[in-house]
């Protein structure tokens, strides 16, 4: 099964913009991409889900698991990011079927978005 | 005993802030809150640019309140050119605008004060005891986030306002789903002010004087005079009454109107303006038993509540009876002038001010937000508030401080990270 993907990050930052640039290369057989503007947008998401951002300090394309992302306290609107969404939701009880698919801060667009589609078809 | 305390972070407000403050014999001796963000230079940045870009660049300051500075920026270039918007673009301004209120209030009420109120460190530490309260506030800024990505055409810096109109224009099926929506949340917001008017705040009273937009017909949002009580400014004497300075240490505005300070936000404008107030709102707080004017900064809280149901009620009346018609924008001729754009945000008063050559090019601006205005209230209210709480425990005046900074909701604009706190 085909699960929606949400893509984060932020195509203005050289080192935050490499999974939408990557997520406008990948075949359409990948499901229904949706580009993110703030972590919120997970909470009406439809679970399954996959989750593509960068993550700081990844030499390669990996699934993260979610109880990995470390989640600030929330001290400012401005630290409502998808660590904080993804604790809230689960202190909520509202877990949902979420994979998260980590991308290094640098890389080929191409060549990541091949592993990316790889990663996808081994969760369908 | 001489005791200094220094929040290098203070927590669970917009930006970043630091305070200093030096305590000696129960007398407060220094007592200095300072920015500490990075100089932003926006009014910098739109000089050379085009009037219409000044909204898209300046609503860049924030990513929590862009809709208000894309509005306030427009309404000052339209001031500047000599634009009269149509009827339907000011409705689908003042919808976003309500939209980015109902939005803003209820992610600060119960994710930066409640925890606070109800004795945990953060949201996330009472959302298992608190999961429907917390789930009400998810639904609340939902609709918030929805009406603003429908007019918007995105939530985050909307691109559909404009100068002279409105660039994509909602369906009609959309603004009757917005009317859903806000209906749907309507229960929330009223047990918001049940849960806040419950809840018991600190008495203090402010001696700085309250001010906000004035209007004799609708509770306001983008439009009236600029006042408290029966002392009223219009928008283009502004200079002559509200001036800025800036502190060696400090990369904020203070501003003093009449070289006194004073307070903005919701607190202020239900003072001035609590007779427009929707039927349930006042009802809302007549239950509260806050008594206007108000000058105690925690009530912001409840005014921010009650504000809450405003907004619904004027958002859904709004929805209810907007026929959305296929407008043209308007063809605008570039001539040189001044302008100003004042309008109520979720934090108070918000003023954008450009000044354009024959060409449409800005050569001059200045902005200035309702942080920069309570900045110097919240200063002084800390220096009259301390020695009443001088004896306490270090960790509970650290609390007590920063609980009123926080019910002014100061947005110092962007990214704060703090948590630490150095006793000196």
């Amino acid at each position: 099964m085909n699960r929606k993907v949400y893509v984060f990050g932020n195509e203005h930052l050289e080192e935050d913009s490499l999974a939408k640039k990557t997520a406008v290369l990948l075949k359409p057989l990948t499901g229904e991409v949706v580009f993110c503007r703030s972590a919120d947008e997970l909470l009406d998401a439809e679970s399954p889900l996959v989750i593509l951002d960068v993550v700081k300090g990844l030499k390669e394309v990996r699934l993260i698991p979610p109880k990995k992302i470390k989640s600030r306290s929330l001290v400012s609107l401005h630290d409502f990011d998808v660590g904080y969404v993804l604790k809230l939701m689960a202190e909520m009880g509202q877990e949902k079927d979420i994979k998260i698919i980590g991308i290094p801060e640098e890389g080929e667009p191409q060549k990541i978005a091949k592993e990316v589609e790889a990663c996808l078809k081994n969760l369908a | 005993m001489a005791r200094t305390i220094t929040l290098d972070h203070i927590t669970k407000i917009e930006g970043h802030a630091k305070l200093r403050l030096k305590v000696d014999h129960g007398k407060v001796k220094q007592c200095h809150l300072t920015s500490t963000e990075g100089a932003r230079y926006f009014e910098g940045i739109v000089k050379g640019r085009r009037f219409n870009e000044a909204h898209e660049i300046t609503s860049r300051i924030c990513g929590i309140c862009s809709c208000a500075h894309v509005i306030a920026a427009i309404q000052a270039v339209e001031d500047a050119l000599g634009v009269v918007p149509t009827k339907q673009t000011v409705q689908l301004r003042l919808l976003m605008t309500l939209g980015e209120r109902i939005r803003s209030h209820a992610t600060h009420l119960y994710f930066l004060s409640l925890p606070d109120y109800l004795g945990y460190e953060s949201a996330l530490a009472m959302a298992k005891k608190y999961r429907p309260e917390l789930q009400r506030a998810l639904d609340l800024m939902r609709c918030g986030n929805g009406m603003i990505k429908t007019l918007g055409a995105r939530d985050l810096h909307p691109v559909s306002a404009t100068v002279g109109g409105w660039l994509h224009l909602p369906t009609q099926e959309q603004i009757s789903e917005m009317g859903r929506s806000l209906e749907s949340v309507k229960r929330d917001a009223l047990s918001t002010c049940e849960l806040f008017n419950g809840l018991k705040f600190p008495e203090f009273q402010t001696s700085g004087n309250y001010f906000s937009l004035v209007n004799k017909k609708q509770y306001p949002a983008l439009d009236g005079a600029f006042g408290c009580g029966n002392q009223v400014i219009e928008k283009k004497d502004y200079k002559s009454f509200i001036k800025e300075r800036h502190e060696a240490d400090s990369t904020a505005n203070f501003v003093v109107k009449s070289d006194k300070r004073y307070f903005v936000g919701a607190l202020a404008r239900i003072n001035n303006n609590s007779q427009l107030l929707s039927d349930d709102a006042k009802r809302m707080l007549k239950k509260s038993g806050v008594q206007l004017p108000s000058l105690n900064p925690y009530h912001n809280n409840v005014a921010q509540a009650v504000e809450l149901v405003h907004c619904i009620d004027q958002a859904r009346e709004i929805c209810g009876s907007l026929i959305v018609k296929q407008e043209e924008v308007e063809t605008i001729r570039p001539r040189a002038g001044t302008g100003v754009g004042m309008i109520e945000v979720p934090r108070g008063t918000l003023w954008h001010e450009y000044t354009l050559n024959k060409e449409g090019i800005i050569t001059k601006a200045n902005i200035i937000t309702p942080t920069a205005q309570n900045l110097l209230n919240i200063q002084e209210d800390i220096r009259m508030f301390v020695p009443q709480v001088i004896k306490k425990p270090k960790k509970q005046i650290v609390l007590d401080v920063e609980k009123l900074i926080r019910s002014y909701d100061p947005c110092f604009s962007c990214s704060a990270h703090f948590l630490e706190v150095d006793w000196k």
